[in-house]
């Protein structure tokens, strides 16, 4: 495989049309076609803190406003704080008090060694720019954690008072809007629940007969006192004509927002902000809505439970290196290297792209089709014509689709478009197809080089275990001028098993001939 | 594009019989108290100071060029103490990178130029960008990119920031540095 981290030059065209590096695309085994990142739902799995890596539920973190309870970040350059230890010398007397300060301060303050007991206190320093907590103020803790004071904003209570009328209004305007529905549609089905007896509950029959739910209760939003203008906004102070002011007291843009409820004007105001918590994301595939990235809970693991990269199951092209140094209209020949991540063999076949009117006459299609109003009955005309340009038959039977469309919304689906890089060679595929060896990883530790029997393509330069180098022919374009990036796009068409089958009766692996697009920056025209 | 090979000469570089590719062009202090699990590559003018503590690498690390590996440090009121340093399998140390982390987990990137603060905590398949300055005592967690600005980004299953199949990707990166990092043939 590649480096990641740059740019790769081997882009795949996903079902969207939207071109990604293999990295980036996810495989959908049940639809089955490859998905981008904008082809899937991105929905919250887990809630952790980056910072001390505790998993926190999603009530609890609702609870605390999507913060960390232990965790602050740094108000000046919003990098985490740590609490920091110092000894602190506590006298006897009472009436002394506490003495503020290191080791080095409170050993020039005591009096009497015997009559002295050190305590440890903390303070937040942040390693990055130096700020701490003793900057604005704020006193030493005798606890690291959990007893730092949350300044508590000005507007508080006026604010949490309008956030909960306004969620009473929400409510109440839905409410609203289910009754006067529910009055609206005429009682067409008395007997819902014949065909489908147990994926009603109660409440939905109740609302399908035309009942109000039992437990509704109707929702009034309380009043609250009315925001009043005031004529009087005071003049500015006489200190801001007269005073220079020291830019380093002001504090930033980004450091105001980032205490939105303040939005402090001076840095003495700046206070140690709760540390926001990350999730991890577990992906959909919009269509037929299984998952296809699903992570494990736990933050520090990094496993995942389902995992369909598309990685695992479409062969991995990679370029190898092209024969001849590139120019434009002269015949070149480009080496691939193709391997195989399943455990199958695959038959490989290497055409032409789909010329553009090809592709915008699928895509008009598969357009019209989603928007008729039968779902179920274009989804799968729908899949049929997209078929010859994705490749992929449809796996999921009308039965099921309509079934899901009861239970939940159906999402919007990306909508497919035309690849927008253009290629500027002429690809002459090989004439014949040729087979892609199972992966075996055994086969890493075999001594003996594998000795081949049977004739190979003249286009297969050489083949080890499940990969294999092959030499693609291409012509660039004739206008082309030096320095210009040569493209080379072709159709690869793969037989694909898949071992999964939603439909309860096959047992069997089915095999598909799928395919995608594939589209290699081979380099650029040298002079 | 596949990764070219990268050839050195006999006489510069050391193989061990766990398959470790050292170096002699680098200082290694203290080599008792470096353990390379197998398979690493530690290239020329490379520092690790097994000298202030023990540094543990797991297998196919790649050391880079010019990278500099120092056990943290942590001041107490009575004097400084090194801290043993713990490096998982498949780790990348780009070129000119100091590290001086308390833990790197496995299927870590870690860029050129990067400077990593003392007692950092990279969990695993996390990525820090080229040229980034890592604070002392920062967490980067799992599937987190650290970049050059100095911002966390990213996170388990967000596809923009280090890729979903991380741990395949540098499984598959140092597996083929190592195979590419081939000894020049005799005859030059």
């Amino acid at each position: 495989m590649a480096n990641f981290m740059q740019d790769s030059v081997v882009k795949y065209a996903c079902s969207c049309g939207i071109l990604n590096p293999i990295s980036k695309l996810f495989f959908c085994r049940h639809c089955p076609k490859l998905r981008c990142g904008f082809c899937v739902c991105h929905e919250v799995d887990s809630n952790f803190c980056s910072n001390c890596l505790e998993n926190i539920p999603s009530s609890e973190a609702r609870n605390k406003k999507n913060c960390c309870a232990n965790c602050f970040n740094c108000p000046c350059c919003h990098h985490t704080l740590s609490a920091r230890a110092t000894t602190v010398v506590v006298q006897k007397k009472p009436e002394e008090g506490a003495k503020d300060g290191d080791g080095a301060a409170g050993a020039d303050a005591k009096p009497d060694p015997s009559k002295v007991i050190t305590k440890k206190m903390y303070y937040l320093s942040c390693l990055a720019c130096r700020w701490t907590s003793r900057d604005v103020g704020i006193p030493d803790q005798s606890v690291a954690t959990g007893s730092w004071p949350d300044n508590e904003c000005a507007y508080q209570t006026r604010f949490n008072a309008l956030a909960e009328y306004y969620q009473a209004v929400v409510q109440q305007d839905k409410q609203e809007r289910q009754e006067y529905l529910r009055r609206k549609t005429p009682k067409t089905h008395k007997f819902p629940s014949l065909t489908d007896r147990t994926g009603l509950t109660v409440s939905i029959i109740r609302r399908q007969m035309g009942w109000s739910d039992k437990n509704t209760q109707k929702a009034k939003p309380v009043n609250i006192a009315p925001a009043q203008n005031t004529e009087d906004v005071g003049q500015l102070p006489e200190s801001i004509f007269t005073q220079k002011i020291n830019l380093r007291n002001i504090t930033t843009v980004k450091q105001r927002h980032n205490q939105p409820c303040e939005q402090p004007f001076t840095i003495n105001k700046l206070y140690p902000q709760r540390r926001g918590l990350w999730i991890k994301r577990s992906l959909r595939c919009r269509e037929c809505e299984h998952n296809v990235i699903k992570p494990e809970y736990h933050p520090t693991s990094v496993k995942y439970r389902i995992q369909l990269f598309a990685s695992y199951h479409v062969p991995d092209v990679l370029l190898v290196k092209c024969d001849q140094p590139l120019k434009a209209g002269e015949p070149n020949a480009v080496i691939l290297k193709l391997s195989n991540p399943t455990l199958h063999d695959m038959e490989i076949n290497i055409v032409e792209l789909p010329t553009e009117e090809d592709e915008l006459k699928l895509i008009e299609e598969f357009k019209r089709a989603c928007t008729l109003k039968d779902t179920s009955l274009t989804a799968a005309t729908a899949m049929d014509s997209l078929k010859s340009l994705t490749g992929s038959p449809s796996l999921t039977g009308t039965a099921s689709l309509t079934n899901t469309s009861l239970v939940r919304q159906t999402s919007i689906l990306e909508e497919p478009r035309v690849v927008k890089l253009k290629v500027n060679s002429k690809l002459q595929p090989p004439e014949a197809s040729f087979i892609l060896n199972l992966r075996d990883d055994s086969r890493e530790f075999d001594d003996e080089p594998q000795t081949t029997t049977k004739s190979e393509p003249e286009f297969i330069v050489s083949r080890k275990s499940n990969k294999v180098y092959l030499s693609l022919k291409f012509i660039p374009d004739a206008d082309l001028k030096t320095g210009d990036d040569v493209y080379v796009g072709f159709n690869m068409l793969y037989t694909y098993v898949n071992t999964v089958t939603n439909t309860p009766e096959k047992k069997e692996p089915t095999t598909h001939v799928l395919n995608c697009r594939i589209y290699v920056q081979v380099g650029s025209i040298e002079a | 594009m596949e990764i070219a090979n990268t050839y050195y000469s006999k006489d510069e570089y050391v193989e061990t019989a766990s398959g470790n590719k050292v170096s002699r062009q680098t200082v290694l202090c203290g080599s008792q108290n470096i353990v390379l699990n197998g398979k690493v590559i530690v290239q020329s003018g490379s520092i690790i100071r097994g000298d202030l503590a023990n540094v543990r690498t797991g297998r196919y690390c790649v050391i880079s060029k010019n990278a500099v590996i120092r056990p943290p440090c942590k001041q107490f009121s009575k004097g400084i103490a090194f801290f043993p340093m713990h490096i998982g399998d498949h780790v990348f140390i780009g070129e000119d990178a100091v590290v001086s982390a308390a833990v790197i987990g496995s299927f870590v990137y870690i860029g050129k130029n990067a400077i990593i603060g003392r007692r950092c905590v990279l969990k695993d398949c996390c990525i820090i960008e080229d040229g980034a300055v890592l604070p002392p005592e920062t967490t980067v967690g799992s599937y987190m990119r650290f970049t050059a600005k100095g911002t966390i980004e990213g996170g388990q299953g967000n596809p923009n920031f280090v890729p979903t199949a991380m741990q395949d990707q540098m499984i598959d990166y140092t597996k083929s540095f190592y195979e590419h990092f081939v000894r020049a043939p005799a005859a030059c």
